[in-house]
Parts: C-alpha cells; structure tokens; sequence
C-alpha cells in the first residue's frame, strides 16, 4: 500500500494538472482581449484557428472536442475563428437539416415541462417562486392545446421534484413530437425584463452558458455525462427544426406580451447546452418568459390574465408550428 | 513542503453563506459571505467604512446595498457589483491573515481556494480572474477534496461538504478525484431556509420575520429526527412580540434535504469497487457548516443500514476543515508549482 505522504504527491500532482488546465483558459481569453485592442495581429490569428479549431461554432464541430472546455475557452476568439477557418474544412460533416419534403412530419404530442418544482427555481423578492408560474402556465397551456386537439403531456402536474433526467426520459418514453420547457429567469440588474427563448446547440455567450449551468445544476448528470452528450448533439438533425419551432413560439409570445409590457427586451432566439434539450428526442424548446428579479413583471406575473396571455400565445405558437409542417408534409406528397 | 519567511499560504472556504480563512501564520477567521457599501451619504458618514465586510455588513444592512454575491457555491454571473463583492469577501479575509494591503507587502500570498466539486471550469476561471491583485498564486480545490485532504483521509472515504449554497460529495480512493467520483447538490442551507420560511408562512402568515432571523433560528435549533425539545422563537405578529412554536417546521425543513443527500451518496457508493464499499460505507465523513444540524450524522447513519450498514460522522472542526484541508494543500504543494499558477 502506497504511503501518505505518495499518495499526497500523487494528488498534488493532479490538482496542479487540474488548475494549470483552468489557468491556460484564462490566459488565452487575457490574451485576446489585450491584443483586440490594438487591433487584430498574426499572432492573435494564430491562436484564434488554434482555439477555433477545438471551439464550438454552430457551423461545424469536431467530434473529438470536448464542449464544455472549448465553450468555456472559446468568448473572446471565437469571432476572429469564425471568420479564419472556411466553413468547408470544418472536420465533421455539417448536420444538414431535416428536408421537410422527403420526411413528413407532424406533431400529436406535445410535452409541457414547467421548470422546476420541489425546488423552487428563481424566487422573487415577494417570494413569487419559478416554478409556481411555470406550472401554473403550463396547466393553462394543457388545456388550450387540448381543444386544438394534441394530445398534451405534462412532465408535472403537482409541486413535485423531478430531475432534468427523468423530464428528458418522460418525453422521449412518450414519443413526444414537440418538447416545451417553461422556465423564468432571474437576472441582475433588476430593470431588466427579457424574454428569451433556446433550442440546443452550443453557445459562446457567457449569459447563456451560465444560465444553462444553473439550469442543468439538477441534471443528476456528472460533468462527464455533460460532455458525452454534448458531444452528440452537433450531428444532430433536431437542431433545425426545433430552430424552426423556437422561432415561431418567441415571435408569437413576443408580439402577445409587448402590449401589456411594453419595456419587454426582445433578446431573440439562441442556443445554449441545457440537458433538457440536449436528451430530449424531439424538436425541443427552452422558454425564459419573464424575470422575476424585476419588480414590474412580477405584478404582471400575479395577474391571472397575464399568465392567460402567455398560455394563448405558446399554444398558438405551438398551432402555427404544426400548421407549417403539415403544410410542408402536404407541399412535398 | 517549501515555505519561506517571504510567502503566506492561504486556505480559504469561500461559502455562500459563511467564508473561512486559515494561514500559514496559525491565522483562522470565519465570516458571514455579505458584503455591503453605504447607500448614500449621510449612511457613508454613519457607517464611517466605504465598504463593510461580513457581520458588519449584516447589522448594518438597513443602511447598505447588501451584497451576498455567492450563489450555490459559485459567483452570482452577469454582475459586476457581485463581482466587486467576491473581491472584497476575499481581500477582508487575506487582510484578516494578516495582509492588509497587498501592494505594499512583500510576502507572496499563496491561495487554495476551495470551489463546490463540480464547479464548471468558467466558473473557475472567473474565481480565478477575480482573485488577482489579491493574491500571487492560486490553486481552486473542490471543497469536500480540500476536506479529505486535510483529514488524510485519502483512501477509502466519502466526503460530504454540506454548505449553504451546495451539498458537495467526493469518493477518495487515494487519486486525484475524477469527475465521477464527485457530485454536487443545490439541496442545503439555503434549501433548508426556503423550505422553512414557506412552512412557517403558511402556518403562521401574520409573522412577521426576515431571512436573517430565519438563519439564525436554524443555527440555533435546527435538528432532524425526534425533537429533544421544542423549538419556539419570538416573532412580531402585527407589531407585538409573540412566541411561536416552529418544532415541526423545522423538523420537516430540515429533513427536506435527506433524501436527496441520501440517494446520492448511496448512487457514488454503488459506484466504488466492490470489495471495497464497505470500507468507504463505513468512513463517511460530513462537513460544512449544515453538517451541524443536530441528528443529522445519525440519519445518514441509518440510511446506510439498507446498504448493509456503515458510519457517518461529523468533523470535529465542521466551519474550518475546508480551509484547513486547502491549507494543507497550499503547503505541501512545491514553489515550482506555485510558479505555474501565479496570477
């Protein structure tokens, strides 16, 4: 049996290893920044394909990449990558969208995940909690969208703790055509008001990573399950399509809210690695429909009529969704 | 070992709730995690301090934009103030070590910082950005390995750091922790206070009570298990002091964060070579300050009983042993190494 002090040097060994791998990120990032001020050298260049080349980009991505390492390396070079390695050197076949015309494809179930629940997600200073709205929108939502009629599935329907990992099996088990995540965010400073909407794929924006990382804290995944997964999604053809269905349910629930909250920040459609999107099967999106760090929508968020208001506009996004794939379906036969 | 008369080593603890420091020169500070600056003048001349750090912050909370900038073991992300306040937190401590001014003193801090087990590498980077100007080198740690480590308990052992902010778990088996070795859970303290102010809302909705007095009634009596004795504070209710009796809801609150903490460590455990579970079931090892729940190694002692039995004890020292471990580890790691991850 090794001794102590071996097994000490062994170990010390390693968190050197551990911290001189975190330290080399942070020095590339200073390095970029200090550079991008006096304008774009060969140097920088340099780096950029380097860093580039193992970075994430939503045009291509090599499989051998670990994510989450090049996500976080990536912020500051990323642009000057981008624009330096041609797309067609990309190492890995680029996922090519699903051709609506050669497969058909409609959506009959849909899943409602409201986010959270046991725990309480964001809580407001009135002590509003997350995962109170996103149930409770999500039940309006179940039942305006049985009317249409899809059949909808909740992955709860009570105040229970779920793991992100068994919101995933839930709509992959049910065979779920489309996947909807409800969620609220908290955000610092508090006059901020955003909606914001994400479809799986990876991200160089801080905001977004940091929200997927809080979000996926529960995942009961291990940050090497994280990798193994994120690994996949780049050949994913899902992405377009739930591109395609997160456009459609932001523009509509943008257009729907603006009137009663006119200070609503259009922050777009975006990507981001939350575990919920990543295992789902399924055309997936992610929903951040208000902020309950501010104030103002928080009295918008306790009004019942609000909550209405959300629920009508996902459930007509979700229509208008369908609608064009079976449009599609029938332009292709 | 190389420590010379020119460096200090550090092991700091920073936690959501609570922030350690221990040094090399037998230093050893705890503090509350808050940080707050005077809101406008007439406070800045009250308070006399452009910014307070720890309970001076808290008692005079009414006068300052409150900061309590760690959020689940990590930087609340997207804030420059919260930010601005991790630098200050750590600065206090370093200060409280013995170095007030870091540009005027020659001694080279040497820090171990310890980070919750699964902490993502740009929240590390961010720590690490954060700690320059404060100290020269930095090495984070995850907090229940800076534990082991300082317990030497290095093989066959399972670490369960239960902060505020996180529940960090680590399965020593005399290597450097892989990530499946280590796990971390949002289900602690600060779960805990949630859970509880909910219950004693719903049951007494009149009470009147903060967040602050909250925390510091489950410091004082929080337990899980059979109550030994009842559990009554003083609250106002419409202005007039009343004594309520919260023995329950803190029982339930309390007991909220077993299962998950349970199921976890029984997931990491099944995971362990067989031939050797026992040996772990039988040397886990419970830290952080929610670690001193009363009852608390006794039920995690029980649900090992369905896995043929084992033993769970608290730390002697619960609020020190992480920075103690990352001390430890500060010390015993070579100059040449430090040279490589100087800031």
């Amino acid at each position: 049996m090794p001794s102590i002090r071996d097994t000490k040097a062994r170990l010390l060994r390693g968190i050197v290893e551990d911290n001189l791998d975190v330290a080399q990120g942070v020095r590339i990032r200073q390095v970029a920044r200090r550079r991008a001020r006096v304008k774009i050298s060969l140097w920088i260049g340099i780096i950029g394909l380097a860093v580039g080349y193992l970075s994430v980009t939503t045009q291509g991505v090599s499989r051998d990449a670990a994510p989450i390492t090049a996500v976080a390396k990536a912020p500051a070079v990323v642009p000057i990558a981008s624009q330096s390695v041609p797309e067609t050197e990309a190492p890995l076949a680029y996922p090519r969208p699903i051709d609506r015309n050669a497969i058909p494809l409609t959506v009959k179930t849909v899943v409602i995940d409201p986010g959270h629940g046991g725990d309480p997600g964001a809580i407001a200073e009135s002590g509003l909690a997350e995962k109170d709205i996103t149930l409770d929108i999500a039940l309006r939502l179940r039942r305006l969208l049985q009317e249409a009629p899809f059949e909808v599935l909740l992955t709860r329907d009570t105040d229970s703790r779920l793991s992100l990992d068994q919101r995933v099996q839930f709509a992959n088990e049910n065979k779920a055509d489309l996947f909807l995540s409800i969620h609220v965010n908290s955000m610092e400073p508090h006059t901020i008001r955003a909606l914001e909407t994400y479809y799986v794929g990876p991200t160089d924006d801080p905001h977004a990573l940091n929200l997927a990382s809080r979000e996926n804290k529960e995942s009961g995944y291990s940050l090497s399950d994280y990798k193994q997964i994120l690994e996949k999604i780049y050949v994913d053809v899902r992405r377009e399509e739930s591109h395609t269905a997160a456009r459609t349910l932001h523009s509509q629930l943008f257009r729907a809210l603006k009137q009663d909250n006119p200070q609503l920040d259009n922050r777009g459609v975006r990507t981001a690695p939350f575990v919920v999107l990543i295992g789902t099967q399924m055309p997936a999106v992610l929903m951040e429909i208000a902020c309950l760090s501010n104030a103002e929508e928080v009295e918008l968020l306790t009004s019942e009529q609000y909550r209405e208001t959300i629920a009508l506009a996902l459930a007509q996004g979700i229509r208008h969704y369908a609608s064009s794939l079976t449009v599609a379906a029938r332009k292709g036969s | 070992m190389e420590e010379s008369n020119d460096t200090l080593c550090v092991g700091i603890d920073l936690g959501t709730s609570r922030s350690s420091i221990s040094a090399s020169n037998s230093e050893r500070h705890v503090i509350d995690s808050y940080v707050g600056w005077p809101m406008d003048m007439v406070a800045r001349k009250l308070v006399k301090k452009s910014v307070l750090v720890g309970r001076d912050a808290l008692d005079n909370r009414p006068m300052l934009d409150l900061r309590r900038p760690l959020e689940r073991g990590i930087m609340k992300e997207g804030s420059d103030k919260d930010q601005e306040a991790v630098q200050e937190i750590l600065r206090h401590l370093i200060g409280l070590a013995g170095i007030k001014h870091k540009s005027k003193n020659k001694l080279k801090v040497r820090a171990v910082v310890g980070v919750p087990a699964e902490a993502f590498r740009v929240n590390r980077q961010n720590l690490r950005s954060t700690l320059e100007g404060i100290a020269d080198s930095v090495m984070l740690v995850s907090e229940p390995f800076a534990v082991a480590y300082g317990l030497e308990a290095l093989l066959h052992a399972l670490v369960i750091d239960i902060g505020a902010g996180t529940a960090d778990f680590c399965v020593m088996q005399g290597r450097y922790p892989a990530e499946e070795d280590q796990k971390t859970l949002p289900n602690a303290g600060d779960a805990i206070d949630e859970q509880l102010m909910k219950l004693i809302r719903e049951r007494h909705p009149d009470a009147q009570f903060s967040v602050h007095m909250l925390r510091e009634w489950k410091e004082k009596w929080s337990f899980v298990g059979e109550p030994k004795q009842r559990v009554i504070v003083s609250t106002p209710i419409k202005g007039k002091a009343t004594e309520i009796d919260i023995t329950q809801e803190m029982r339930t609150a309390c007991e909220s964060i077993l299962p998950p903490i349970c199921e976890t460590m029984i997931t990491l455990l099944a995971k362990v070579e067989p031939e050797f579970q026992a040996k772990v079931r039988n040397n886990v090892i419970l830290a952080g300050g929610t670690s001193l729940i009363a009852g608390l190694a006794d039920a995690v002692t029980h649900a090992l009983n369905d896995l043929g039995g084992g033993r769970a004890t608290v730390v002697k020292d619960p609020v020190f042993a992480g920075s103690d471990g990352s001390l430890a580890i500060a010390q015993d790691a070579s100059s040449s190494d430090w040279e490589k991850l100087s800031l």
